[in-house]
């Protein structure tokens, strides 16, 4: 028999039966759509953490501390140790950062500036180092040798939309301790949006010989900022850096292309995980093609055995049988699929919605930047695949036992059969 | 003439629970090629269960069937369904027919199993529906037809693949007198045109007496053959 017949044959059981056939298929579509759909929802959401987590780092630029979890806490960076740094290969450019914590700002109507950190900075460097988060809204970045001058973080310079503290051109008081200095303000940068390491919203900053001149002593960094010039080399050159240091473990390099990829790791277990339970509703739907094959195969002993007696062979007979299954796997594994798109749009939709923070600080919100969760369904034409086989062997695995017993039916026993 | 099916010392019980029930004790004969054979017995004397070892739907306990020359038994169950679909047409009592399907597409069936073009067998099969007088009936189900259109229906099937040998299973058992009698009149026509062997069972003695040769079964024994009282031949 012609497996083109073979196959039509089965497709005319199957529509003969249609509330039988169709609720068998049900089984494949809610599987199939399970699958498919926390697929999606998956990527998804995995997109946008991942994304989010961008937003807070620069992913080509790691972060040397001076310090560990291990070892007991070492003194700043010297410009020796932030040199060698600059001649790890794979370094593109190193930016030393001194951190001022203790610093307080007045304007001048001897209002507090609301920078949490001042940061002592050669204002090129952090320029090129992190350039797309240092662009002012107001002013200039001052050059090289413009000393005394200051550049003011978003919401160091703005409690909220209209109450402003300072202007470009303003002149500030800084007080270290006991030491002061007035500064002009050179810039106001623009909002940065999401919280993370490179989030300056909260920082000042100045010229490092500013800040030496102000803490009365020798130059040394609380931070090295480091691009690299290939990101996937990130982890190598981290350990260079290392290991540049006298004591390693003394020292800590941030590395936020790993945290990515780790991140990225747990999600891809998390959804691996939804989607073996969705895999559980398709065996179950197999355990239902078995249940009413097996019934099919019984009602139809006589069909078989008159087949047999003008002569179909036990092969035809269990390729009409299998066909069947692999019909309603592949029609099932098809409405599985698109019902799987829908309900993944759906799923995303009220997730989103469910998810979405209250809406404090929309004053702060500048253009471009989220504020809540939006999981896009991702589809992957690989998944669709997978899914799409996946429910066809389901439903020739579970369809194999019933179709083997109809080809094997005895003729003469089946003919006898009432 | 040359003999186109040996039957040797052929045995078959079944098994009922614990115990065996013989159903064909020791059976033994030849048919030639184109006669008109009966098998005739009474109720539960073993005919069914000869002609499904005949037709290749059953394997013997022991003994030997041999169809032109080769021995069956020595077949896989594959070559056995092939040779079924080739050489052997069936005729049940009950008709066997598959309720779904309409009167032709029934009797197309053996060339769609055979793998032969649907255009081919659809137009053989009206030929040979034609023949047997239900070209008005033929786009009917079984269900929509008496049982003599039925049997004839069965007939076509059984005969579309042009078998060297059609075997019937009381074919009129299930039918009024006239038209039992049409069906064994149109065998016998068949018989005599195309030279096809039949082997008919029957218990209804009148039909019986139409063949070249009747072949007495009891409680799975052979009782007697006996050749055409009336030159059936003509
Ligand atoms: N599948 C079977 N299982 C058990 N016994 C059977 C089976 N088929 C036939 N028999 C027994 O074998 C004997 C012969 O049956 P059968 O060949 O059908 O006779 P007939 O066709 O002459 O009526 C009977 O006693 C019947 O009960
Ligand atoms: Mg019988």
């Amino acid at each position: 028999m012609k497996s083109s017949k073979i196959l039509a044959v089965a497709w005319e059981n199957l529509t003969q039966r249609k509330l039988r056939a169709s609720l068998t298929t049900l089984g494949v579509v809610i599987g199939i759509a399970a699958i498919i759909g926390l697929a999606a929802l998956g990527e998804g959401f995995r997109l946008e953490i991942r994304e989010r987590i961008q937003q807070g780092f620069e992913l080509n630029v790691l972060i040397v501390i001076p310090g560990s979890f291990t070892a007991a806490l070492r003194p700043p960076f010297i410009p020796q140790e932030v040199n060698s740094v600059r001649n790890v290969t794979g370094v593109a450019l190193v930016a030393p950062l001194i951190t001022l914590p203790q610093v307080k700002i007045y304007n001048e109507t001897n209002q507090r500036i609301n920078a949490f950190t001042v940061g002592a900075v050669n204002f090129s460097e952090m320029t090129q180092m992190v350039g797309e988060r240092f662009i002012p809204i107001e002013g200039e970045i001052p050059g090289e040798d413009e000393n005394d001058t200051i550049v003011l973080g978003y919401r160091a310079c703005f409690l909220n939309e209209t109450t402003r503290l300072a202007r470009v051109g303003d002149n500030v008081t800084v007080l270290q301790i006991n030491v002061s200095k007035t500064l002009r303000v050179a810039a106001i940068l623009g909002k940065g949006g999401t919280p993370g390491i490179t989030n300056f919203d909260n920082w000042a900053f100045i010229p490092t010989k500013t800040a030496v001149q102000l803490m009365e002593g020798e130059e040394a960094y609380n931070l090295i900022l480091v691009k690299v010039s290939d990101i996937e080399q990130s982890e190598q050159v981290a350990n260079d850096i290392e290991n540049v240091f006298e004591n390693p473990y003394a020292i800590s390099v941030l590395v936020p292309i790993a945290f990515v990829r780790q991140v990225d790791r747990i999600l891809a277990i998390v959804q691996l995980f939804l989607m073996a339970i969705a895999s559980i509703s398709l065996l179950v739907a197999g355990i239902g093609i078995m249940n009413i094959m097996t019934v099919s195969v019984m009602e139809r002993t006589r069909e078989i055995g008159i087949l047999k007696a003008i002569g179909a062979k036990s092969r035809t007979v269990l390729a009409m049988f299998l066909s069947e299954a692999v019909l309603v796997g592949m029609v099932g594994g098809l409405i599985g699929i698109l019902t799987g798109y829908g309900l993944s749009f759906v799923l995303s939709y009220g997730l989103s919605n469910f998810i979405q923070p209250q809406q404090q600080d929309t004053a702060f919100q500048s253009p471009g930047v989220q504020q809540s969760m939006a999981i896009r369904p991702v589809f992957s034409l690989e998944w669709t695949i997978i899914a799409f086989i996946f429910a066809v062997i389901v439903c020739i695995i579970f369809g194999l036992y019933p179709a083997r017993k109809a080809s094997k039916l005895n003729p003469v026993d089946a003919l006898r059969y009432e | 003439m040359e003999a186109i099916l040996n039957v040797q010392s052929v045995k078959k019980s079944y098994r009922m629970g614990k115990i065996l029930v013989p159903a064909l004790r020791e059976v033994s004969f030849d048919v030639s090629e184109g006669e008109f054979l009966t098998i005739f017995g009474p109720s539960g004397s073993g005919k069914s269960t000869l002609l499904h070892l005949i037709g290749c739907l059953d394997r013997p306990d022991a003994g030997e069937i041999l169809i032109e020359g080769v021995n069956v038994l020595k077949l896989s169950d594959e070559k056995l369904a092939e040779l079924r679909l080739k050489k052997i047409g069936f005729v049940f009592q009950f008709f066997n027919l598959l309720p779904r399907l309409s009167a032709l597409r029934n009797v197309e069936l053996p060339l769609i199993i055979a793998g032969i073009s649907e255009r081919e067998a659809r137009e053989k099969a009206k030929e040979i529906v034609t023949l047997m007088g239900l070209e008005a009936r033929m786009n009917h189900r079984p269900s929509e037809l008496s049982g003599g259109e039925q049997q004839r229906v069965a007939m076509a099937r059984a005969l579309i693949n042009n078998p060297k040998i059609v075997l019937a299973d009381e074919p009129t058992g299930n039918l009024d007198t006239k038209t039992g009698w049409e069906i064994v009149q149109l065998m016998k026509k068949l018989n005599q045109e195309k030279k096809q062997t039949f082997i008919v069972v029957t218990h209804d003695p009148h039909i019986a007496e139409t063949a070249d040769r009747i072949v007495y079964l009891k409680d799975g024994l052979i009782e007697a053959v006996k050749e055409a009282p009336r030159g059936n031949s003509q």
